[in-house]
């Protein structure tokens, strides 16, 4: 007998995973299929009735845990905190020599302490974003409470990933030879070493993947965490991002100009843990504007507006109480968003902007994805969009909603 | 949120390719009907020395000012995949590209010599080829990067897949680019897992890799839109499963369990048992602890029936585009029932005791398949291609 339960025990499920108060299509699926019955056309008749049951049927995934090494706030009430202070992290860079720069100031992780999350043998294979990232994990995952299966999947996001270690990696390579250079520094050189590093701690064995598409990043890797939820492909998932300011990117983008950096790691555990959740992700949309060039934003508001109404309409809504800007200081970009949200919205939508705070790129994009989670938890809205408009032209959109 | 709905087919309408075997579809598989590799001196980094030398080279490219190397092997393959699938509707279509490098040849240049631009190095993180593509094709429907490893091109076009499951995007460009650069080259050479003769998977006598560049792209829509628009579809992606081994960093986890949970993962999306599948596209590096692990979860989901090739054997490993590449290659074999061999398999090792086609190709007849690609940090992809 091929039994589909035993297929999908590949990841040791034992039973079809249930997102929240709704059972998605997968569950009617996953009625037993003997050997016998495993043509494709059998089991696509099967399956479309499944389907035509459960078409636009909401379902929707819960956020249970929250981990943050923001600049100026670690943990996730620290972050709160700050957040409803206001108080800006950005400030003069001392990691690193600005002089001759136009720009001087950043968003850095000041107070971050590595060794009181990282066992002192492991944190030595670790490069700054595996630490960041690892230390955001460990937060969220105690959060959120209980343990974490081995069905969990890892998706992050980081805008720039490991510069850094690139750099690191070719100083040694032209000071001792392309025969000589630590193995170390190559292995950390991938974008998903921090993703590999919080599998290999707790054991996480679903998918494990790093989406880098710049300033939409962090909700790239949340838009596929959840489709791969929701498709049953794994019963829960760390979505995150992280981010690390290093002297040849502030030099490159101070170069173009723009807006302060930031750094950092965030990290959701998503249905997984005993903690009621703080806020449930509900939609998302994706779009590009087609007038972008590769390294700015366009000018056509109708794509952003496009990829917001794509999130309202994922989300079964027709508005949201309030939208977390993707605004990051840039003229281009802010005008750009500014227009799509008239457009679609008029002035009747509160617009709260954060990255006055943490800068851009911070955690990869997740601390404002995280703000605007807190915002929710905290009954100050129920539903709320989020936008980020990538260099480039990219697009994402997500509604959360309590 | 809309879920990715299983039940609804993903076509195949467009493939393009270009690697150190062929700059086309055409030319690709006329290398592999000829069993002749891309495998040369390296040439890219004249001047510099590294302890092998040889490598999986494409050649020269059209210069183009704002685009790195890898951007450019990304707009060859997704031009052809493109032409191929004929008109589609662009302000639906996303991009999804899977690369380990992106632009960080240019970002080495730039550390070097400070010679290249410095919005080139902007491009290093990878998001590069799905904006050098949107950009080049005017594709309205959302850009999409996976930095996965070498298991990124087999993420993005899953990740492409289930975005037309759930109705995010109607149309998917999906593939993965990498250019040879320095760093991949000397830090596989530290790691010793690069072998200094042309790679040899499965052998008795393998030492390693052989690197390699290119890029590839298939162009998926969901069944029904392709046959309304009239479109040729080559083949149907029936399933994509993903794992981590959350094993070690950069080595594979030794019995296989990773790989197999990918492999596992793709036939329950198809629905699929193992006997269904018909042939393998393995990961096959060429190192003693890849093969050996793949052999082992091959070994351990469908015996030792099925037959396996690496043709990686041809084009070297082409790292953040293997998935890409290989899925081109699984199309075309589907597309000519043609099983493409293991080059240099003189004698199969102790632990790799499959069928791996040695040699020549080999004319079968083949359903379903599957594509591996495995990665850095113990990613794991698996893809079910099947014959229209």
């Amino acid at each position: 007998m091929w039994h589909r339960h035993s297929c999908l025990c590949a990841l040791g499920r034992p039973e079809p995973v249930c997102i929240g108060s709704f059972s998605p299509g997968r569950t009617d699926k996953s009625v037993c299929a003997t050997r016998d019955e495993t043509t494709a056309d059998v089991w696509r008749a099967a399956t479309a009735v499944a389907a035509l049951h459960n078409a636009h049927r909401m379902v929707r995934v819960p956020i249970n845990g929250i981990g943050v090494i923001a600049p100026g706030a670690i943990g996730v009430d620290a972050f709160r905190a700050q957040l409803a202070s206001g108080a800006s992290a950005i400030a003069p860079v001392d990691r690193f020599d600005t002089s001759g720069l136009r720009t001087h100031d950043a968003a850095l992780v000041r107070d971050f302490k590595p060794k009181d999350f990282i066992a002192p043998m492991k944190m030595r294979r670790m490069n700054g974003l595996s630490r960041f990232a690892v230390a955001a994990a460990k937060l969220a995952i105690d959060d959120a409470g209980g343990a974490i299966g081995a069905d969990t999947g890892v998706a992050m996001g980081t805008a720039f990933g490991p510069v850094q270690t690139s750099v690191e990696y070719m100083k040694e390579y032209v000071e001792k030879g392309a025969a000589l250079a630590p193995p170390q520094l190559f292995a950390e050189s991938v974008a998903n070493a921090p993703g590999s590093h919080i599998a290999i701690e707790w054991g996480l064995r679903g998918f494990n993947v790093t989406i880098t598409q710049r300033e939409s990043s962090a909700l790239a890797a949340a838009m596929y965490a959840c489709a791969q939820l929701l498709k049953g492909s794994a019963r829960a998932a760390l979505i995150g991002g992280v981010e690390e300011v290093n002297e040849m990117l502030f030099s490159v983008l101070d170069r173009l100009g723009g807006c302060a950096m930031g750094e950092g790691s965030a990290v959701l555990v998503a249905n997984a843990g005993t903690r009621k959740p703080y806020a449930w992700l509900s939609g998302f949309g994706i779009a590009r504007d087609t007038t972008a060039t590769i390294s700015d934003w366009g000018e056509d508001a109708s794509a952003v507006a496009r990829a917001m109404r794509a999130a309202l309409d994922d989300a079964e809504l027709d508005t949201v109480d309030a939208i977390y800007a993707s605004a990051n200081g840039n003229v281009r970009a802010d005008r750009l968003e500014a227009r799509a949200i008239e457009a679609l919205f008029g002035d009747r939508v509160p617009i709260v902007k954060t990255k006055q705070i943490f800068g851009e790129y911070a955690a990869g994009g997740m601390l404002q994805f995280v703000a605007a989670i807190l915002a929710v938890d905290e009954q100050r809205y129920d539903r709320v969009l989020v936008n980020s408009l990538s260099a480039g032209g990219g697009i994402v959109c997500a509604v959360v909603t309590s | 949120m809309r879920t990715p709905d299983l039940a609804t087919r993903i076509a195949v309408t467009g493939a393009g390719i270009i690697c150190a075997i062929g700059r086309n579809k055409g030319e690709v598989w006329q290398s592999i009907v000829e069993s002749r590799d891309g495998i040369g001196k390296l040439t890219r980094f004249p001047g510099e020395t590294f302890p092998t030398d040889i490598a999986a080279e494409v050649g020269e490219l059209p210069s183009h000012k704002r685009l790195s190397r890898t951007d450019r092997l990304a707009v060859v393959a997704a031009s052809e995949a493109i032409t191929q699938a004929g008109e589609f509707p662009r302000e639906r279509a996303i991009v999804s590209t899977g690369t380990s490098t992106g632009g960080l040849l240019e970002g080495e240049d730039f550390y070097l010599h400070g010679r290249t631009r410095a919005s080139r190095v902007l491009q290093q993180p990878t998001s590069g080829p799905s904006d050098a593509v949107a950009r080049a094709f005017h594709l309205g429907g959302g850009v999409l990067s996976n930095a996965t490893a070498c298991a990124s091109a087999g993420a993005a076009i899953g990740m492409a897949a289930d975005f037309l499951r759930s109705h995010h995007a109607d149309v998917a460009i999906a593939g993965g680019s990498d250019a040879l650069c320095r760093l991949t080259y000397s830090g596989f050479n530290v790691l010793q897992a690069v072998d200094p003769a042309p790679c040899k998977p499965f052998a008795a006598d393998r030492k390693g890799i052989t690197l390699g560049e290119g890029a590839a792209y298939l162009v998926l829509e969901r069944w029904d839109d392709a046959i309304a628009r009239g479109a040729t579809i080559l083949a149907e992606l029936c399933g994509y499963g993903a794992s981590c081994d959350a094993h070690h960093p950069t080595a594979p986890a030794e019995d296989g369990s990773g790989a197999q949970a990918a492999m596992r993962g793709a036939l329950a999306e198809a629905s699929l048992a193992p006997d269904a599948i018909d042939y393998v596209n393995a990961h096959g590096t060429g190192t003693l602890l890849n093969d050996s692990a793949e052999t082992k979860a091959l070994r351990s989901t469908f015996g030792d029936r099925v037959p396996v090739s690496s043709t990686k054997s041809y084009f070297g490993h082409t790292l953040g585009a293997a998935g890409g590449v290989e899925a081109v290659i699984s199309v075309l074999a589907l597309l000519h029932q043609t099983a493409p061999p293991t080059l240099r398999l003189a004698k199969s090792a102790d632990d790799c005791t499959l069928d791996y086609i040695p040699h020549t190709p080999r004319e079968m007849a083949m359903t379903n398949m599957l594509s591996n690609t495995f990665g850095f940090g113990g990613s794991n992809v698996s893809l079910l291609f099947r014959r229209v």
